[in-house]
Formats: C-alpha cells, structure tokens, sequence
C-alpha cells in the first residue's frame, strides 16, 4: 500500500513533465529538452517570492507565470525561428538554450538546496501508509491538471483547432485557425506544466540547480515507451514506470531478497527496452490518431 | 603611429614573458568544485584561500612577490578535477595547488600532481584512499579511516549495534561506508543499501527500513540536498530513531531544509573551526556567512597557509615545498596546532560530536581516537 502511495508521489512528478514533453510533441513535433530548466525556473521563482514574504497561493501562480514567461522567451528564441523548416533543430537549438538557462540559475541563485516548504508536512495520522496533506494536495492537483489538458486537447472544440493544424496545417489555415498562435499557446501550456513539475520538486524534496537534466530524460522515457503520439499514454507510462521503480526495490524477489536501490533505474530502463522491442511505436500508440 | 605603438606593446609584452624566475607573482592553483551540488564547499574553500592570500599579498607577499590564485572547477568529480590539474600544473605551472575538496576530485589531481612534481594539499578531503595518493599530496583533513574509528567507538559506547545505513554511491560515501563497516562488528549493519548520486526519492527504501529492527539510522549522502531529503522522508515515515552522521550533515543548509527532521540528529565531525573566532568574524565580513560551514573555509585558510610558509621559509620549487611540509613541527593555524605525518596526513586535528539544537549544531563532546 506504502509502495503504491510511494509510486504516486514519483509518477505524479514524472507525469507533470512527460505530459510536458508530449504535449508539445504531439501538437509540433518537436522534443524540447530544455523542459528541466524551464521546471527549475518554475520550482525557483515560487521558492523566490515566497522567500521574499509572499504568501503561499500567490507564489504558486507567481511561479506558474514565471515559468510560463520563460517558456514564451524559450519558443520564441529556439523554437519558432527553425522548427517549421525542420523539426530535427529544436532538439539541438533547445540543448543549446538549456545550457544558457543552467548557467544563467547557477549565476543568478546560489548553490545551496532550497525548499519551498522546509520542514515538516501535516501527516495524516495512519501509521500503516504514510502520506501528507501536502502530497495528497500534490498527487490531486497534478491528476486534475493533467486531465483538464487531455480534456482541452481531445473534447473541446479549441481542441478541434488544435489537432486540425496537427493533421493538415494548410487546410487549417484556409480555414482562419491561426497555426502559429496555437502553437505558442501549447508550447506555453507545456512549460507550465512543466513549472508545476518544479514546483512539486521544490515543495516535496528540494531544489538544486543541477537536477534539471536528469528530470527531462525521466519524461523522454515516459513519452517514448507510452506511445509519441499519445498524450494519455505518456501520462500513464509515466505513472507505470514510477510504480514500477518503487516495485523494483521495495517487494523482495527472490528468497527475501532485495533488488538493490543502486539498480532501481535500470529496472525502469529494461521495462522500457522490453516494451520496444515487443511494441516499437510504445505501449499505448494507435496509428489513427494525433496529439 | 599605430603600428609602432602595437608593436612596443608586443615587446613589453614579450618582455614581461621573458622575467626572470625570481620576479613576477608566484601561481597558487586551486581546484574544487565551485558548480554543482557540492559546489557550497568550493565556495567556501575558495574564500578561505583567498582570504589567506590577500592577507599575504596585503602585508607584502612573499619576499616580496605577490601570489596569485588560479581557481578551477572540478565539479566534484574526478574527470573534470584531472582535467583542471592539467592545465594547472602543465599551462600555469602553479608551484602548489589547494584542492580537491571532493575525495574524488582530489584522487584524481593526485598522479598527475605527483608527475609534474607538484604539491597538492587537500583541505576537506577526507577518504581513506588520500593517505596512499602520492608524496606531494597533503591534507589539513583527518582521514575517514580515524572518523569511522571516531564512529565505531562511539557506538560501542552507547551500545548502539544495529544500524541502518543509506550511502549514496560516490567516492567519499563509499568509502565511508566500507571504512564504518570494517571499524564495527560483522553484523551490526542491519541494512545497506547504496542509491545512485543525487538520488532525491528514498521513499521505497524507507518503507523497507520500517519493517527492520535497528538503533539508529546513518545517512551516508555526499551532499546536504541528498542529506535533507533522506532526513524528511525517514521522518515522514514516522521513524524515531536516532540519526547520526558524519561531515556532510555538518552543514547549516539541513537545518533551513528539513528543520524538524534533522533536529537532534547527531554528528561526528572535525570540530567546527573558527565557529565563534576572529576568524569567522572577518570572514562573514569579506564573503558573507559561509555556505556550507565555517570550518571548511578554516582548513582551506590552513591550506593556502602551510604553503606560504614553505615559500616564506625559501622552498622555491614542489619538492622543496614537499620536504619542509614533511619536516613541519607544528603549524599554528585556524584549525588548530598541526603537522604530517610520512603520508602526509594530518596530526593534530581531533573529533567532535555535536547535535542539532534548535536549528543550530553545538559540540556536545570531543572524541578522542587513539
């Protein structure tokens, strides 16, 4: 029970970013890998203005806004320029501008850790699963978010528009749907869900300014063994590829033995290889459908 | 006109390429790692020996010389330490280096320190495997191999013999962890379990260490955000155990971290140097209150201080700087009155235990290892 809560807290996390990477994906083909940067602004400009005295609330749209400006600044500085011409760019121009916002946070904040929250969270008083207001609100806000996307994308009418220019671009624009402000719009969405990834980072462990990488390559998992072209898919490959990480080394396997903690990605990254070479289009890809 | 004028500038440019050996400044190089989520102690480290340099420069350098600081980032990690000592000792030519501070950085400059003859003195390194690096490595930092001892005995005294031990795999934490394992007897750690560098989520591992019978917990991380995060999540659990560790957790982020959960955590460390001194005083003054600890600064001031004093005393190259380290008798410095032994260890610098109190970490006791 612990294990499925432990993986909650993980997938929640993991889900917020690859929903992040899918997102923008599926609408413009395109990977975006300064998506763990964008997080870390996201996590650092809550942590900031509510270090600066600003209440909680606040902060947390605060942050969300910050996140959401960078993320306009990232689309309009590696993005919009190339990635008509070739999709293939982006993936080295957002590199290129990860790198510039890393050493930007290095130089603008300083080394040390910080935590939105520090300290201790309002347990809820059950000794036999072990979980926080906090993390509850966390694991709540983050299924809501992440639906209300899905649910915008697939079942609105502003969704329509959306997977219009996915499928036929000219067509869509003979049409008056204006391709180019749609794609601001969802590359924006994408950074702010990746900010509340950040967030959710700051608030539940804490935030360093190297830990921007490693999270991006966490959510490309995700989008590659769901399926790239299924914004569900990638959700629920994320949440299944952190339970099964808590799995790998919090149930013994053999005779009461313990996978060792140092494997536990290595479990993650064989499901994955696995998946591939049994479904190379990833686990929930059907054909017919786009973004 | 122009072309007279770049041309004398060339010349004197030459000119000044050419001085002779026994003018110009003398080149400290120093190497930690200054980015990075160890990069609170390069901070640190780097003001201590900036400090201790500008005070020489300030009162007339070294016969006269001025020194000067070549600082590069290892980033805690051995490929990028090595790569740093190579163009220190090979482009600078520095005639002694300050660093590594991470064990692996430092293990890493080592040979190629040793190579190019040049003298290497690690403030904060504290692995086991330094003692055996090379003849021109030094280091104002007691070896694990005596703070697991320092460990061990202290165990032994509160009859503590089951622990639990979470290590994250890097030099300095695994060879902690070997180090604690050979000093206590063959049981007694009850669970082992060694994570990835930077892993944050030690939840699962938690979840476990609730079913296991143990006295107290030891988080073995290499960096405070690590430390912090083990700390909450053993806490969350609802886990009262006692918690002790060694230097990393001798840092004042914890406690701004996870401030109720690191509460009454133990620590064994070298003792918090120049906490409360005239030293601390100017330092806070120059560079703000330092990152991770006072005292990491203070071994890096010591540092950058034995190898003034060898250059004082007229060493002019890395073996004369090796043979009056060796020699020293006693070097009175921030730390404390101290001198190396044959490895190039430490004598002199004792052991600790402290507590966080109230968000602060105050010695309770000192330890002696014999």
């Amino acid at each position: 029970m612990q294990l499925i809560v432990n993986g909650l807290i993980a997938g929640s996390l993991a889900a917020l970013m690859a929903g992040g990477l899918a997102l923008v994906y599926g609408v413009l083909g395109i990977f975006n890998l300064a998506l763990g940067q964008l997080a870390l602004i996201g996590g650092y400009g809550t942590w900031w203005l509510h270090a600066s005295g600003i209440p909680l609330f606040p902060s947390l749209i605060g942050g969300m806004a910050i996140g959401a400006i960078f993320t306009w600044l990232t689309f309009e500085i590696a993005v919009a320029p190339f990635y008509r011409r070739d999709a293939r760019i982006p993936l080295v121009t957002t590199i290129a501008w990860s790198m510039i916002l890393d050493a930007a946070i290095l130089l603008t904040l300083e080394e040390r850790p910080r935590s939105i929250l520090p300290g201790g969270k309002h347990f809820l008083p059950f000794d036999a699963v072990r979980i926080s207001v906090e993390q509850i609100v966390l694991i709540g806000c983050t299924l809501i978010f992440v639906c209300v996307v899905a649910w915008v994308l697939h079942s609105t009418p502003f969704g329509r528009k959306i997977r219009a220019t996915v499928q036929h671009p000219d067509a869509a624009r003979s049409l008056g749907i204006s391709s180019s402000l749609l794609h601001r719009i969802v590359f924006i969405v994408s950074g702010v869900l990746a900010a509340c990834g950040g967030i959710y980072i700051g608030i539940d462990q804490n935030l360093t300014p190297t830990l921007a990488f490693p999270v991006t390559i966490k959510a490309y998992a995700a989008l590659i063994a769901g399926g790239k072209d299924n914004f569900w898919g990638t959700i629920l490959a994320a949440y299944i590829i952190a339970m099964l990480e808590q799995l790998a080394v919090g149930t013994p396997w053999w005779f009461g033995n313990y996978v060792s903690a140092g494997y536990q990605s290595i479990v993650a990254l064989l499901f994955i290889i696995v998946v591939l070479l049994i479904k190379p289009t990833g686990l929930f890809s059907h054909r017919a459908r786009a973004a | 006109m122009k072309r007279s004028l770049a041309l004398l500038s060339l010349t004197a440019l030459a000119l000044t390429a050419c001085q002779p050996a026994g003018g110009g400044t003398i080149k400290i190089g120093y190497i930690g790692p200054l980015t990075g989520d160890a990069a609170s102690y390069g901070v640190d480290t780097l003001n201590g020996v900036k400090m201790k340099i500008e005070e020489i420069n300030a009162a007339g350098g070294i016969n006269g010389r001025q020194i000067e600081i070549v600082a590069e980032d290892g980033k805690c990690t051995g490929s990028e330490a090595a790569s740093a000592a190579q163009k220190l000792v090979n482009v600078d030519k520095v005639i002694a280096i300050v660093g590594g501070q991470c064990s692996g950085e430092t293990l890493a400059a080592a040979p190629i320190a040793e190579e190019g003859k040049v003298v290497i003195v690690s403030p904060v390194s504290s692995s086991p495997d330094v003692t055996k690096a090379g003849d021109y490595v030094f280091r104002d930092y007691p070896s694990d191999a005596l703070k697991t001892k320092a460990m061990a005995k202290y165990f032994a005294e509160e009859k503590i013999t089951k622990v639990a031990m979470i290590s994250e795999n890097t030099d300095f934490a695994s060879a902690f962890r070997a180090s604690l394992k050979e000093n206590l007897p063959a049981d007694a750690v009850v669970f082992d379990e060694v994570v990835e560098p930077g892993t944050k989520d030690f939840r699962t591992l938690m979840t476990r260490l609730k079913n296991v019978k143990f006295d107290t917990f030891f988080p073995n991380a290499q960096s405070d955000a690590t430390m912090a995060a083990m700390m909450q999540q053993f806490r969350d659990q609802g886990m009262k155990q006692p918690a002790i560790s060694h230097d990393i957790a001798d840092s004042v982020t914890l406690a701004k971290l996870a401030p109720e959960a690191v509460e009454g955590m133990w620590v064994i460390n070298v003792p918090t140097s120049g906490q409360g001194t005239s030293f601390e005083t100017d330092f806070t003054a120059k560079y703000g209150a330092a990152q991770a600890t006072i005292a990491f600064a203070a071994h890096a001031y010591d540092a950058a201080g034995v190898i003034a004093e060898a250059l004082k005393a007229g060493a002019t190259d890395g073996t004369a700087i090796k043979d009056w380290l060796y020699n020293m008798k006693e070097y009175k410095g921030v730390v404390g009155a101290f001198s190396f032994d044959r490895n190039g260890d430490v004598v002199g610098v004792p052991y600790g235990l402290k507590q966080f109190q109230k968000g602060v970490i105050r010695q309770v006791k000192g330890i002696s290892v014999d």
